[in-house]
């Protein structure tokens, strides 16, 4: 199982990776990150490990970050020709790229083998809550005071974004 | 900035800081670290000009960097010994990252270049915040750890306390002599840290006054190069004849008080059988001193030619608050005398 699974993280994750890093368009590379996004929150790491709940979770955040990120890069970086993974110097990226990567995992990929986290559904004979909700029940009860100071980091964070990009005068290249 | 946005943003700051100070654990102290750099950066760009944001854009990336250079040991702190605590930091490996991500944070030498930058493109009140208030959330997590090498802590102080004081050397800027500064001051609170914390205590604490005092001289004065400075007398004449003073205390100079933590480190370091070490940064102190000197020498040392209306501005009271100024000026002039209360003070 832990096989099939870091074998799946390497062909979605990798491909999609080596897909951002090849010098596309802005465009195609914003949606290359999305699906790696996607393999990486969905398959790779919590999913194969036993915890679907995390899994969820990092999905949703990041799926929700990146689509913002995926949007403004299609509205900012539209190109009449845009280079696409099907033209010449990106293939060639691509595959040096990939035979880095393969070559990369096979010098340093031996101590990572048969090695994998403990499976959070392993300890459901010997324990009440699973793993995972256990965790988020723990977030609520002895972290409130941590989640409380994190929802006002978020909040100050906005006032900061405010800040920093309200319109008119107050772009970044000119005195005013 | 709405005063309700500039409230609550200071007291992101304070926040931040905060909770860095009561934190035991990694995560806690890394968050608020986040937090001061996240509500300082709006306060950077307050002022709206081309050099502030790229300066705010400059120091983003470096102290993102560094949270996430800071994350990244600690997780794998937490990987390999299997616990968070700031205090039990027993694996070298993620011990050395940690510092070398403090140092970052902080700017020391070989990591300073950010800060010279920065401080140029800000007003000289935000300048002010960076250098005093922002390295006291950094400073407290290092007074915590305790690195099992020594090498690392005395090459960082070393390279920093040479390159503070070669670096600031061709400056007309004061506000890139102050960075400097900064940087050199930092170097001696790294050298006698893992020795003394209590004496890189009294450092910082007596480099925050004498700083600060600085920095509100120059604002005083609203002088940001050494031209400048030259027709202060003109403007206050009784603080320019402080202000060698102030400067001198900076340099280290005896009956003043920067002398005392140049001093006492020094003293402690030839305890520890380093004397070799203490003199070389001994002599690195000596190159700060030179443009400390010419600081006070074009500042108080000349008199410049002057017409006879460019000679009565200090006729015209200031609307600026003098108070801070004043408190801090006579303590980073007088306190010498107070080094061993000063000592006991600062000893746990």
């Amino acid at each position: 199982m832990c096989f099939i699974m870091y074998l799946i993280f390497i062909l979605f994750c990798l491909k999609d990776w080596v897909a951002v890093a090849s010098n596309p368009s802005p465009y195609f590379a914003a949606f290359g990150w999305l699906v790696s996004c996607c393999s990486m929150g969905w398959w790779g790491f919590w999913l194969g490990h036993g915890g679907p709940f995390l899994s969820l979770v990092l999905f949703l955040i990041y799926l929700g970050g990146m689509l913002v990120v995926f949007a403004y890069s299609a509205a900012l970086a539209a190109e009449p020709y845009p280079e696409a993974w099907g033209s010449w110097p990106v293939v060639v990226h691509m595959v040096v790229y990939m035979v880095g990567v393969v070559l990369a995992f096979v010098v340093f990929g031996g101590v990572w083998y048969e090695s994998s986290w403990v499976s959070v559904d392993e300890l459901g004979e010997f324990s009440v809550f699973r793993g995972d909700a256990g965790g988020v029940a723990l977030m609520y009860s002895s972290g409130g005071w941590m989640l409380i100071i994190s929802g006002w980091v978020l909040l100050l964070t906005l006032f900061v974004v405010l800040e920093l990009t309200r319109g008119l005068s107050r772009g970044a290249l000119r005195a005013v | 900035m709405n005063p309700y946005v500039l409230i609550t943003l200071l007291f992101g700051l304070g926040l931040g800081t905060t909770i860095t100070f009561t934190s035991s654990h990694w995560l806690l102290a890394w968050m608020g670290l986040e937090i001061n750099t996240l509500a300082i950066i709006p306060l950077m760009t307050q002022h709206h000009h081309p050099r502030a944001v790229e300066a705010t854009t400059k120091y983003f990336l470096t102290q993102a960097t560094a949270a996430a250079m800071l994350l990244f040991a600690s997780t794998t702190n937490a990987w390999l010994t299997g616990q968070w605590e700031i205090q039990q930091m027993t694996h070298p490996f993620p011990t050395t990252m940690i510092i070398l991500a403090l140092a970052l944070k902080v700017g020391l030498a070989p990591m300073h270049s950010w800060l010279p930058e920065v401080l140029q493109g800000l007003s000289l009140t935000t300048g002010l915040i960076l250098s005093t208030w922002q390295k006291l959330a950094p400073f407290a997590l290092l007074l915590q750890i305790q690195p099992a090498d020594p090498f690392i802590l005395i090459t960082l102080g070393l390279t920093s306390t040479l390159v503070g004081g070669w670096g600031g050397l061709n400056q007309t800027q004061l506000r890139k002599i102050l960075a400097y500064s900064s940087i050199a001051h930092l170097g001696w609170m790294m050298l006698i840290l893992q020795f003394s914390p209590t004496i890189t205590l009294l450092t910082l604490i007596t480099y925050l006054l004498m700083t600060t005092s600085t920095f509100l001289v120059f604002k005083l004065n609203k002088a940001t190069n050494i031209a400048t400075l030259a027709i202060s007398w003109t403007k206050t004449p009784a603080l320019t004849s402080l202000t060698p003073l102030i400067l001198l205390s900076l340099g280290g100079l005896p009956p003043l008080t920067g002398f005392m933590p140049k001093w006492l480190i020094l003293q402690e370091l030839t305890k520890q059988d380093l004397s070799t070490l203490a003199t070389l940064t001994a002599l690195t102190a000596l190159l700060s001193l030179f443009f400390y000197l010419r600081l006070s020498y074009a500042m108080a040392l000349t008199l410049s030619p002057n017409n006879a209306t460019g000679t009565t501005p200090w006729r015209l009271s200031s609307t600026q608050s003098n108070l801070p100024l004043a408190l801090s000026t006579t303590t980073s002039i007088l306190l010498l005398p107070l080094a061993p209360a000063a000592m006991a003070l600062f000893t746990p």
